[in-house]
Protein backbone atom coordinates (compact mmCIF):
# COMPACT_ATOMS: atom_id res chain seq x y z
CA UNK A 1 0.00 0.00 0.00
CA UNK A 2 1.68 3.17 -1.14
CA UNK A 3 -0.98 5.48 0.23
CA UNK A 4 -2.87 5.69 -3.03
CA UNK A 5 -6.59 5.35 -2.67
CA UNK A 6 -7.88 2.20 -4.27
CA UNK A 7 -11.36 1.04 -4.92
CA UNK A 8 -12.29 -2.07 -2.96
CA UNK A 9 -12.02 -5.32 -4.92
CA UNK A 10 -15.74 -5.87 -4.64
CA UNK A 11 -17.49 -2.60 -3.82
CA UNK A 12 -20.95 -4.19 -3.94
CA UNK A 13 -19.97 -6.75 -1.32
CA UNK A 14 -18.72 -3.92 0.92
CA UNK A 15 -21.96 -2.01 0.28
CA UNK A 16 -24.05 -5.05 1.31
CA UNK A 17 -21.86 -5.32 4.40
CA UNK A 18 -22.51 -1.64 5.16
CA UNK A 19 -26.25 -2.35 4.84
CA UNK A 20 -25.86 -5.23 7.28
CA UNK A 21 -24.10 -2.97 9.80
CA UNK A 22 -26.88 -0.41 9.28
CA UNK A 23 -29.41 -3.10 10.29
CA UNK A 24 -27.40 -3.73 13.46
CA UNK A 25 -27.35 0.02 14.10
CA UNK A 26 -31.11 0.45 13.60
CA UNK A 27 -31.94 -2.51 15.84
CA UNK A 28 -29.55 -1.50 18.62
CA UNK A 29 -30.75 2.12 18.59
CA UNK A 30 -34.28 0.77 18.94
CA UNK A 31 -33.20 -1.55 21.74
CA UNK A 32 -31.38 1.24 23.57
CA UNK A 33 -34.71 3.01 24.29
CA UNK A 34 -33.37 6.49 23.63
CA UNK A 35 -29.83 5.54 24.71
CA UNK A 36 -30.96 4.75 28.25
CA UNK A 37 -29.70 1.16 28.17
CA UNK A 38 -25.92 0.85 28.34
CA UNK A 39 -25.25 -2.40 26.46
CA UNK A 40 -27.57 -1.57 23.55
CA UNK A 41 -26.19 1.97 23.40
CA UNK A 42 -22.58 0.77 23.16
CA UNK A 43 -23.58 -1.77 20.50
CA UNK A 44 -25.25 1.06 18.58
CA UNK A 45 -22.08 3.17 18.67
CA UNK A 46 -19.99 0.26 17.34
CA UNK A 47 -22.43 -0.42 14.50
CA UNK A 48 -22.61 3.33 13.78
CA UNK A 49 -18.85 3.43 13.17
CA UNK A 50 -18.84 0.19 11.17
CA UNK A 51 -21.74 1.13 8.88
CA UNK A 52 -20.35 4.58 8.00
CA UNK A 53 -16.86 3.18 7.45
CA UNK A 54 -18.10 0.44 5.11
CA UNK A 55 -20.35 2.93 3.28
CA UNK A 56 -17.40 5.25 2.83
CA UNK A 57 -15.29 2.41 1.38
CA UNK A 58 -18.07 1.30 -0.99
CA UNK A 59 -18.71 4.86 -2.22
CA UNK A 60 -15.18 5.01 -3.63
CA UNK A 61 -16.40 2.86 -6.48
CA UNK A 62 -20.20 3.20 -6.47
CA UNK A 63 -22.19 6.33 -7.36
CA UNK A 64 -23.46 8.29 -4.36
CA UNK A 65 -27.17 8.05 -5.26
CA UNK A 66 -26.95 4.32 -6.00
CA UNK A 67 -24.85 3.53 -2.94
CA UNK A 68 -27.04 5.54 -0.59
CA UNK A 69 -30.31 4.04 -1.84
CA UNK A 70 -29.00 0.48 -1.56
CA UNK A 71 -27.51 1.13 1.89
CA UNK A 72 -30.70 2.69 3.27
CA UNK A 73 -32.88 0.09 1.50
CA UNK A 74 -31.01 -2.86 2.99
CA UNK A 75 -31.11 -1.17 6.38
CA UNK A 76 -34.91 -0.89 6.23
CA UNK A 77 -35.45 -4.41 4.90
CA UNK A 78 -33.12 -5.96 7.46
CA UNK A 79 -34.61 -4.02 10.36
CA UNK A 80 -38.13 -5.04 9.29
CA UNK A 81 -37.11 -8.68 8.92
CA UNK A 82 -35.09 -8.91 12.14
CA UNK A 83 -37.29 -6.65 14.28
CA UNK A 84 -39.72 -9.53 14.94
CA UNK A 85 -36.79 -11.77 15.90
CA UNK A 86 -35.39 -9.47 18.61
CA UNK A 87 -38.39 -7.43 19.66
CA UNK A 88 -42.11 -7.83 20.01
CA UNK A 89 -42.92 -6.81 16.45
CA UNK A 90 -44.85 -8.50 13.68
CA UNK A 91 -44.23 -8.60 9.92
CA UNK A 92 -47.48 -8.55 7.93
CA UNK A 93 -48.12 -9.57 4.34
CA UNK A 94 -48.30 -5.95 3.12
CA UNK A 95 -44.90 -5.22 4.63
CA UNK A 96 -43.48 -8.36 3.09
CA UNK A 97 -44.64 -7.13 -0.33
CA UNK A 98 -42.95 -3.74 0.20
CA UNK A 99 -39.79 -5.57 1.27
CA UNK A 100 -39.92 -7.33 -2.08
CA UNK A 101 -40.13 -3.94 -3.85
CA UNK A 102 -36.99 -2.71 -2.06
CA UNK A 103 -35.09 -5.90 -2.93
CA UNK A 104 -36.13 -5.61 -6.59
CA UNK A 105 -34.78 -2.04 -6.57
CA UNK A 106 -31.47 -3.14 -5.03
CA UNK A 107 -31.00 -5.93 -7.58
CA UNK A 108 -31.96 -3.56 -10.39
CA UNK A 109 -29.35 -1.00 -9.29
CA UNK A 110 -26.69 -3.71 -9.02
CA UNK A 111 -27.38 -4.65 -12.63
CA UNK A 112 -27.61 -1.02 -13.79
CA UNK A 113 -24.29 -0.19 -12.08
CA UNK A 114 -22.39 -2.69 -14.20
CA UNK A 115 -21.34 -1.10 -17.45
CA UNK A 116 -22.35 2.31 -16.13
CA UNK A 117 -18.80 3.21 -15.13
CA UNK A 118 -17.41 6.33 -16.83
CA UNK A 119 -14.55 5.55 -19.24
CA UNK A 120 -11.96 7.63 -17.36
CA UNK A 121 -12.66 5.74 -14.14
CA UNK A 122 -12.33 2.44 -16.00
CA UNK A 123 -8.91 3.58 -17.18
CA UNK A 124 -7.90 4.51 -13.64
CA UNK A 125 -9.01 1.11 -12.34
CA UNK A 126 -6.92 -0.57 -15.02
CA UNK A 127 -3.89 1.51 -14.07
CA UNK A 128 -4.28 0.28 -10.50
CA UNK A 129 -3.68 -3.28 -11.64
CA UNK A 130 0.00 -3.70 -12.53
CA UNK A 131 0.11 -5.97 -15.57
CA UNK B 1 -41.25 22.14 15.56
CA UNK B 2 -41.42 18.46 14.67
CA UNK B 3 -41.12 19.36 10.98
CA UNK B 4 -38.10 21.48 11.84
CA UNK B 5 -36.42 18.54 13.58
CA UNK B 6 -37.21 16.28 10.65
CA UNK B 7 -35.84 18.79 8.14
CA UNK B 8 -32.61 19.24 10.12
CA UNK B 9 -32.27 15.43 10.45
CA UNK B 10 -32.67 15.16 6.69
CA UNK B 11 -30.00 17.77 5.98
CA UNK B 12 -27.56 15.92 8.23
CA UNK B 13 -28.38 12.61 6.52
CA UNK B 14 -27.58 14.15 3.14
CA UNK B 15 -24.31 15.54 4.55
CA UNK B 16 -23.48 12.06 5.93
CA UNK B 17 -23.83 10.52 2.48
CA UNK B 18 -21.78 13.22 0.76
CA UNK B 19 -19.08 13.18 3.45
CA UNK B 20 -18.92 9.36 3.50
CA UNK B 21 -18.35 9.51 -0.24
CA UNK B 22 -15.32 11.70 0.35
CA UNK B 23 -13.95 10.05 3.51
CA UNK B 24 -12.12 7.38 1.46
CA UNK B 25 -12.73 4.58 3.93
CA UNK B 26 -11.96 6.93 6.86
CA UNK B 27 -8.49 7.78 5.52
CA UNK B 28 -9.48 11.39 4.91
CA UNK B 29 -9.70 12.70 8.46
CA UNK B 30 -11.65 15.93 7.94
CA UNK B 31 -14.37 14.21 5.90
CA UNK B 32 -14.40 11.29 8.34
CA UNK B 33 -15.02 13.80 11.12
CA UNK B 34 -17.84 15.41 9.15
CA UNK B 35 -19.33 11.97 8.43
CA UNK B 36 -19.37 10.88 12.07
CA UNK B 37 -20.50 14.23 13.48
CA UNK B 38 -23.34 14.54 10.95
CA UNK B 39 -24.35 10.92 11.56
CA UNK B 40 -24.57 11.51 15.31
CA UNK B 41 -26.44 14.81 14.92
CA UNK B 42 -28.77 13.31 12.30
CA UNK B 43 -29.64 10.44 14.63
CA UNK B 44 -30.25 12.89 17.47
CA UNK B 45 -32.60 15.12 15.47
CA UNK B 46 -34.40 12.15 13.90
CA UNK B 47 -35.05 10.70 17.34
CA UNK B 48 -36.35 14.13 18.46
CA UNK B 49 -38.67 14.26 15.45
CA UNK B 50 -39.88 10.70 16.01
CA UNK B 51 -40.98 11.58 19.54
CA UNK B 52 -43.88 13.51 18.03
CA UNK B 53 -44.24 12.01 14.56
CA UNK B 54 -45.59 8.53 14.21
CA UNK B 55 -42.38 6.52 13.73
CA UNK B 56 -43.45 4.95 10.42
CA UNK B 57 -44.64 8.22 8.89
CA UNK B 58 -41.67 10.24 10.16
CA UNK B 59 -39.17 7.69 8.94
CA UNK B 60 -40.90 7.44 5.55
CA UNK B 61 -40.74 11.21 5.01
CA UNK B 62 -37.13 11.30 6.22
CA UNK B 63 -35.97 8.47 3.92
CA UNK B 64 -37.71 9.75 0.82
CA UNK B 65 -36.45 13.30 1.29
CA UNK B 66 -32.87 12.14 1.89
CA UNK B 67 -32.99 9.76 -1.08
CA UNK B 68 -34.34 12.46 -3.39
CA UNK B 69 -31.88 15.05 -2.14
CA UNK B 70 -28.86 12.81 -2.57
CA UNK B 71 -29.98 11.60 -5.99
CA UNK B 72 -30.29 15.20 -7.18
CA UNK B 73 -27.08 16.44 -5.53
CA UNK B 74 -24.86 13.55 -6.72
CA UNK B 75 -24.72 14.68 -10.35
CA UNK B 76 -24.44 18.36 -9.36
CA UNK B 77 -21.57 17.98 -6.88
CA UNK B 78 -19.67 15.03 -8.29
CA UNK B 79 -20.50 15.03 -11.99
CA UNK B 80 -21.80 11.51 -11.57
CA UNK B 81 -23.96 10.47 -14.46
CA UNK B 82 -27.58 10.01 -13.54
CA UNK B 83 -29.10 7.79 -16.20
CA UNK B 84 -32.73 6.70 -16.21
CA UNK B 85 -31.92 3.18 -15.03
CA UNK B 86 -30.18 4.35 -11.86
CA UNK B 87 -32.87 6.94 -11.19
CA UNK B 88 -35.56 4.28 -11.59
CA UNK B 89 -33.74 1.96 -9.18
CA UNK B 90 -33.43 4.69 -6.54
CA UNK B 91 -37.13 5.58 -6.96
CA UNK B 92 -38.14 1.90 -6.61
CA UNK B 93 -36.10 1.49 -3.39
CA UNK B 94 -37.37 4.73 -1.85
CA UNK B 95 -40.96 3.74 -2.78
CA UNK B 96 -40.45 0.34 -1.14
CA UNK B 97 -39.01 1.85 2.04
CA UNK B 98 -41.83 4.42 2.28
CA UNK B 99 -44.45 1.70 1.68
CA UNK B 100 -42.79 -0.49 4.29
CA UNK B 101 -42.77 2.25 6.91
CA UNK B 102 -46.34 3.35 6.22
CA UNK B 103 -47.71 -0.19 6.27
CA UNK B 104 -45.87 -0.81 9.52
CA UNK B 105 -47.56 2.24 11.01
CA UNK B 106 -51.02 1.06 10.01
Amino acid sequence: MSGTVRSPANPWLVLLLAGGFEVGYALSVGGSHGFTRMTWSLTAVVFFLLTLWALSVALRAIDLSVGYAVWAGIGSVGAALLGPVFFDEALGLTQALWLGVVIVGVVWLKLADQGGRPPEEEARVNEDQPG
Amino acid sequence: MQWGYLAVADIFEIIVAIAAGRAEGFRNRPWTGVTLASGALGTFFLSKALLTFDVGVGYAIWTSAAGAGITLLGPILFKQRLDWRKTLGVVVIVTGVVGLQLSGAA
